[in-house]
Order: C-alpha cells, then structure tokens, then sequence
C-alpha cells in the first residue's frame, strides 16, 4: 500500500522532470534550427526553412509540441538528434552499459572505502591515527576528481602499465575509472557513516552491550552497524547524482564513450532532444535509486515498518 | 577496607573472591576515586576523594543531584569511563580484587557475569533495530554451562519469567519499540541478571517510569536481591526512594561526598546542611511546606484577590479519540469534566496515557475536541476560531515541561520573556521593558540575565525565564504542563514556591498537570485523577489524599515511597535490626522528617 503510493510518486517526479525540463529548453530564445536555419551559408530557401520547421514540429505552439512530445515519449520514441540524425533512443541506449559499469564498480568502491574508514574510526579511537583516518574524507572531497584521474592514469597507466589507455572498456581501465570516481563520492558517505558511528557509540544501547561483556568487534558488528546503516544508506541515495554528475567528468578524462560523453556533445552542439533525454534519464535514475531506497529503509529499522500497537 | 595488600595482585585468584564473599571484606570497595575530564588546565575534577564499600546481598545508595557525581561514580566502577576520555584514580576493588586498572580484555570476563548494570532510561538501553531475544541472547551467552542454544534460550526465558514479563516467548520476539517502559525495564533488569551478576549497578532505575510502575520495578529488584542474594549500587536522585530501600547511603555534592552511614541514622540525624536541605526539598516528606503561604493566600493577603467559588475554567464531558494508521481507536479523554475556581489550583494527576496532557492542550485550543466543551470565565475555547483564541490566549498561557526544549537557544532571556508583549503589540518600547523587568522580579530573575541565552542559565533558572514569559501577558489562568519533573528537588521547590507565591500575590488561577502525588499534595486545592482518559477520582485534594476512594488511587498514593516507609516500619525494623542500628529506622527517620 504504501510501496505503491511511493512509486505513483516516483513516476509523477519524473513526468514533472520531463515537462519541466522541456519548458525550459523551449524558453531558451533561439532554438538550434533556427540558428542553424538562419545561417546565410547553409542558404536554405524559404520552403526548405518551413519544411524542416514543421518536421521538427517548432511551428507549432508549445504546449502542442509538448504534448506531442510526451505523446512520443510515451510509445517510445524520444525523437532525432539534431547534429548526427541518430533516434536519440538508440544514441541513449548505446552509451549506458558502459557509464553502467562505471557507476555502479565506483559505487562499490566507494562503499568498500566507506566502511574501512568507518570501522578504522571506531576502533582506531582518538589518538593520532585515528584523527588521521577522520581527517581523510575532507581530503577525499577537496581532491578534484579530474586531478585524481590523472594522477591515477600517470602513475599506474603511463608508468606502471596496469592498464590500457588506448582501449578504455577493459576492466582495468573501468576499475580505475570507477576509483577515480568513486573518492569523492566515499567521502561523502564516509561522513555519515562515522558521524552515525559516533552517535551510535554514545548511545546508552551501545554502553549497555558493552557493560554485559561482549568483545569490541561484536560490539560494532551488532550494535553500531546496522543503526549507523539507515543515514548511510540514506546518503547513497543522494550520491547518486554525484556519481552521473562525475562520470562526464571522468568518462571525459579516460576516454570513455558514456552518457556523459553524449551530453557533453549535447550541450555543446545545442542538441535539445538527446538533452532532454538524458537530464530525464538522470532524474529516472536517481528517483528510482531513492525509491529502491525507501523501500529498503523499513527492513533495516523495524520502527520504520506498519506500526503495531504498542502496548 | 584491610585488603589493601590485594591491589598489588591484580590476578587475586577466584578462589580469593569466594572467600571474601563470605569473609569480611565487602563486595565492592572504592577508595579514594577520583575522575576528571580533559588536560591539565581544562581540566574538569567531577568526582573528588569518594569511599565507599558495598558488602554482598546489601544496598548502598548513592544520592545526588543532577552533576553530583553519582552516575560517573557508577560508570566509574563499571569500568565504562575511559571510552569517555575520563581520567579515573583511586582503587575500585571487586571481591577484593583491584579492578580499576585492569586491561579490557582481561575485565571482560567480569562484565555481566559479576558485574550487572541496569540503565537509566529503558527507551535507549536497548538495540532499536534488534528484537528482545536476539540480545537477551547475548547475554545468555556470558553462562559457561548455556552451550547449546536451546540451553540459552531457556535462561532468557527463566530470566524474562523472574523479571515479572508473564509472555516470555512475545516479548523475546518483540523490537523494544513495541514494548512499554515498564517492560523495558524488567527486559534490561532480565538481561542484567541472566549471568548471575554479584553486583548490580543501578543508575536511576526507575526515574523514566510511571510511579505505580516504578514501586512494581523496585519491589522486583529487592525480591531478587533476597532471592539472589546480589549486591546493589543504587543510584538516585530520589532521597524517599533511597530511604526505603537502602541500608547504606552516601550523599554526594559536586562530586564530594557530604555524608556517609547507615540509611536510617543518616536520615534521622543529618549532620550535613547539604543533606537536611535535600531532606527539607523533598515533596513527599512535606505535604504542608507551603501552607503558610496558601492560608494567606486564602485571606487575601498577597494582593490578589482571595479564591472565589466561582470557577475560572471549566471541562464538562470532554472527550478525544485518536486513530491510528492501523484503524485502531485511542481513546485519550472520556467524558471528562471539572472545574478550576477563581485563585485555586487544580490538579490533573495520571500516569503515561492516562490523556492529562491531551485535555491541557485542550484547553490551550492546540488540540480539537469529539465532544463536550471547554469554558474560560465562559469564553468557549474553539480551535476552529483562531480570532477568538488569540484574545483567550492573553488570558491563558502555558508553562512547558521541559525547560531544555522549551526556550529558543538563539534568543536572549529578554527577548524571550518579551516575545508575547511583541505579538501582542503591548504598549511602547518603554512599557514592555517596564513589563519584562516586573515579570523577571516576579519569578525571581536577577535583571543581568537579560542578555544571557538559555544554554548559559541553569534548570531552574529556565524554568523560571519560562514562567517569566508565560507571566508577562499578565494572565488569569497558568496551565503548568510537569513544570517541575525534570528538575532537582531543591531546584523544584524554589520553582514551586514561585508558583505559590504567585498566585497568592495575583490572584492565578492553575490547571497542574503532574504525575508527582508529592508535588500534587503540596500545592493543589482541589484534583482529578485520570486513568485511560477516564476521571477516577476527583475532590478535594486534603479529601483525597486523606481518604482515596478508588483502588487505582489508592495504588498511586501508596506509590509514594515515603508513604510505603511510614506504612512498612514495622517490617523494616525487624530486616534490618542486624545492621546493628539502634537510633531508628528508615520508616522512623522519615516521620521524625514530616514531623
């Protein structure tokens, strides 16, 4: 019951995304044809010009072409790029395995590295150490991502040989790819996970498991991980977008033809169609993570489950 | 105390400590604790030069008020301080066995198999996201013989059964959050004692609990004391309760100890001035502190006007029910009336859900009614007219439980107590100063507060800025939400004093909602007492208290501990004669203390 309200929901955002992001690429002034169009050296006559108009459908009202739009979109059809007259699907289509890969490896990683420092911060304590293993997300964050990058390709593809950067789709290449991409992103879960850590830690549950004798690692396996979980799991939804967002990034940086490569190309040749797809695709992909989430949440927390009576 | 050579031989083997158990040498000795916080010049001395010893299958009670001391005493002796990054000195010693130095893994063994702890507050003590079972299992596996899981499972569920939960098999397969406190409790005090602990430490056992549940929960503790024959460290800010159930206390201030002995003779002859003004602050002991003040409040003397008979406030058949998600019906208010007369104190006394709080947000219009109304100096209140609440609310102000969460840390006392005049556009710049001013000297309030913000004031003096502000308006009638129960007793006896004098000298009108019959007592005229959102009782407070009618206020009454110390003497004389006491009892201190 409440799952289905929650996914009635998730679609409804991003129906809104879609309408929201078309309402503000039609008020941009001067659409890409038309610019392409009024170009005196392309010397369309003026049939040519209304033609390809009406085939693009802008000489119609805006809402029309939006509900034309959704029309499409509805059975499938997002439209032809406007710079290589590809269906925007297939041009879609081609780049997600590989941005896919990237994600979801530096999601792994980030995870991976979240829960080393978590548990190192925990047992490390207060000493120096352990304020070294605290201090390592905010340097994580502060480190640009392209500048890992090529740290990274300097040193284990130009002088170690670990990898290829002539042909970017093999799997060492993704995996430090995905490293790349995933620091910044372990960071930022790194920081709720010890901060939730810490609250958990100076609960009176956790001081109470300790007073009946049970060893450190016990300690922190039954009683400070899986409270500490539900922020952590919480933020992962959040970090999604820093990993679309950092993928462009780092796809650009390894050479990898991925979404963010697309809307690289996208933004800077005015392609409005393949834009719209991939910011809807973005917006698709985050709320269906958050969603996943939430509805994960309550098998963490059984306060979070349908409340039975207390007595 | 002799046993000192025994600090030098960490590895005093167990056959030592089975000697001791029976010998001489108490169960618990600390000597000389010392515990501080930070370094060197931030350094924060919390518990100073402190001694005492507990010997096997007796009770000490260490009291205090809050920043005392006494729950770091009993961190300190079981061993939980240094993850806090305190500095503990001094000697604790368990059957004789210096223990204070001892490396984590080496004191492991003792946690819960020797040394038992019951918590504070039951609602946190617990795993949220792990059910009962899971983690009574855990203790269940401290025993040597549990090998098998069967064989544990039967230990929780004995363990559950002796703590008094008559479903063992529900609440292992429960979450904490679908218990009650009282529950809660007899869960943690069932973990406590499934590894057949010697010690138990506990810190305010029963302070977050309901006061009927709280007598079930001491009187559980003190059966299986007999039964078991463990050792208990009391920790209580409840100078009633530990007159009743200790043989030994210790009274701390400021981390120091004010005095020490034999719970009956400390009660009977304080020699501390620090002890006999806890014993003066303790509602329960004293039924008639404020009488003075409240006879002339009645001749009129004060300024305000004397009480009248006609009512200030009246409930008639008041009813609220909420529903849950689940479709479920609660019902909070049941046709409930009464009535407040003109310069009286009405209280409203009930446990957890008995709808006291619900009918108070009642009658502030914060909470919508099913049926029946609420009538001040015969203005309806109605939630549905905001107009004609706003103009009732000049008369009718509220005073919140808890002066922690109830003043905005980013405001100034001063903006505090004048945000009301503000929002109600009274008079010029000069005038609300004037007004603030007044209500400040009303409640007591040195003037330099002013510019200080809630987080630099103590307990009382928040509650007080909180009064100072419900104050300001110059109401008719306070509606006083437990303004008192998270404070100190000395603390709470100033605030009430405030209120009684305030009322004598403006002629206030209270609705007291409380769950303390010891407070009740003191300052009330007349009461309803509610349970289930149903009026059990009602009348006269003298009437009541005197003669109760009703069995569930008969139980409540007798949930008082000082009235159980007066009622039991004569039981108690004989349990604890042994203790070689021959100036009186707990029960007798008590009395001499009323009388």
């Amino acid at each position: 019951m409440i799952a289905l309200k929650r996914v009635g929901q998730a679609v409804l955002v991003i129906a809104l995304a879609y309408v929201l992001v078309f309402l503000v690429l039609a008020a941009i002034p001067g659409d890409p044809v038309s610019a392409q169009l009024e170009n005196p050296q392309a010397g369309y006559s003026e049939a040519e010009k209304a033609q390809i108009r009406s085939f693009y459908g802008l000489d119609k009202p805006v809402l029309v072409q939006l509900l034309i739009s959704i029309g499409n979109a509805l059975r499938g059809d997002l439209g032809i790029s406007l710079s290589t007259s590809a269906p925007v699907s297939s041009t879609i289509g081609e780049a997600i395995p590989s941005t896919l890969a990237l994600a979801a490896t530096a999601l792994v990683f980030a995870l991976l590295i979240a829960l080393i420092l978590g548990f190192a911060s925990q047992s490390l304590g207060e000493g120096r150490l352990g304020g070294l293993v605290r201090s390592l997300p905010t340097v994580f964050l502060s480190t640009p991502n392209f500048l890992i990058g090529l740290v990274l390709i300097q040193v284990f593809a130009v002088q170690l040989g670990a990898f290829s950067i002539i042909d970017p789709e093999t799997a060492g290449s993704t995996a430090f790819a995905a490293l790349t991409l995933a620091i910044p992103v372990s960071a930022q879960i790194a920081q709720v996970f010890i901060t939730a850590l810490d609250t958990t830690t100076a609960l009176d549950h956790t001081e109470v498991a300790l007073s009946r004798g049970l060893a450190p690692v016990r300690v922190f396996a039954r009683h400070l991980l899986r409270p500490s979980l539900l922020p952590t799991v919480t933020v992962c939804g959040l970090v999604v977008g820093e990993l679309l967002g950092g993928s462009l990034i780092t796809e650009t940086i390894f050479g990898r033809a991925g979404i963010g490569t697309v809307v690289q190309k996208a933004v800077t040749s005015q392609d409005v169609p393949v834009l719209q797809a991939a910011v809807v695709l973005s917006a698709a992909v985050f709320v269906g993570v958050n969603l996943v989430i939430d509805l994960v949440l309550p098998l963490l927390d059984p306060r979070l489950r349908a409340p039975r009576e207390a007595s | 105390m002799t046993s000192a050579d025994t600090d030098t031989r960490p590895d005093a083997g167990s056959t030592t400590a089975g000697d001791t158990e029976h010998g001489t040498a108490p169960l618990l000795t600390v000597e000389h604790l010392r515990v501080t916080y930070g370094e060197r010049a931030a350094a924060r001395e919390v518990v100073r030069d402190v001694s005492f010893s507990v010997p096997a299958g007796s009770t000490l009670a260490l009291i205090g008020e809050s920043g005392s001391g006494k729950s770091t005493i009993a961190r300190a002796v079981l061993r939980l301080l240094e993850r806090r990054g305190a500095r503990v000195e001094g000697s604790v010693r368990l059957r004789g066995r210096e223990i204070s130095r001892l490396r984590e893994h080496a004191l492991r063994p003792l946690r819960g198999r020797v040394l038992g702890f019951v918590p504070q507050d039951p609602g946190s003590a617990l795993n949220p996201v792990r059910t009962i079972g899971s983690q009574a299992l855990e203790a269940a596996a401290l025993v040597p013989e549990a090998r098998s899981r069967a064989a544990r499972e039967a230990l929780v569920r004995e363990g559950l059964e002796r703590a008094g939960l008559t479903d063992p098999e529900r609440i292992a397969a429960s979450y904490p959050h679908q218990l009650s406190g009282g529950q809660l409790q007899r869960v943690l005090i069932a973990l406590a004692i499934i590894p057949g602990p010697a010690l138990l430490v506990a810190d305010e056992p029963t302070s977050a609990l309901d006061v009927t549940v709280q007598k079930q929960i001491l009187d559980l503790l003190t059966s299986l004391q007999d039964e078991l024959g463990i050792g208990l460290l009391l920790i209580t800010h409840d100078l009633a309760l530990a007159a009743e159930r200790s043989q030994q206390v210790v009274v701390l201030s400021g981390g120091t100890i004010q005095e020490a002995g034999p719970t009956a003779e400390v009660f009977a002859h304080p020699r501390s001035e620090y002890t006999r003004r806890l014993q003066a602050d303790v509602p329960g002991l004293h039924p008639d502190r404020f009488a003075d003040l409240r006879a002339a409040r009645d001749l009129g003397e004060g300024g305000g006007a004397p009480p009248a008979t006609a009512p200030r406030v009246t409930a008639r058949d008041i009813t609220r029910t909420f529903r849950s998600t689940g479709g479920h019906e609660i019902r909070a208010l049941h046709g409930v009336s009464f009535s407040i007369a003109r310069g009286t104190t009405h209280a409203l006394v009930g446990e957890s859900g008995s709808g006291k709080t619900t009918a108070a947000r009642a009658l502030l219009g914060l909470e919508r009614l099913d049926a029946g109304a609420l009538e001040v100096d015969g203005r309806t209140v109605d939630p549905s007219d905001p107009r004609a609440l706003r103009a009732l609310r000049r008369d009718l102000q509220l005073v919140h439980q808890n002066p922690f969460t109830s003043l905005d840390p980013r405001f100034t006392v001063g903006r505090i107590v004048r945000e009301p005049l503000d929002m109600y556009r009274v008079g010029d710049a000069a005038a609300r100063e004037e007004r603030v001013s007044w209500a400040l000297a009303a409640v007591r309030l040195d003037e330099e507060l002013l510019g200080r913000r809630p987080t630099a004031l103590s307990g009382g003096q928040r509650q007080r800025v909180a009064i100072a502000r419900a104050l300001v308006l110059r109401p008719e009638v306070l509606v006083l939400d437990e303004p008192t129960s998270a404070l100190d007793v000395t603390v709470q006896a100033g605030i009430l004093e405030v209120l009684v004098r305030l009322q004598k000298d403006l002629g206030l009108t209270y609705l007291f909602i409380s769950h303390d019959l010891g407070v009740v007592r003191q300052v009330a005229d007349t009461l309803t007492v509610l349970r289930r959102g149903e009026v059990v009782e009602e009348g006269e407070a003298v009437r009541v208290f005197a003669d109760p009618q009703h069995e569930y206020t008969q139980r409540l009454l007798a949930s008082i501990p000082a009235h159980v110390a007066g009622a039991e003497r004569t039981t108690r004389t004989q349990s604890t004669g042994s203790t070689g006491s021959t100036a009186s009892t707990p029960g007798d201190g008590i009395l001499e203390a009323t009388a």
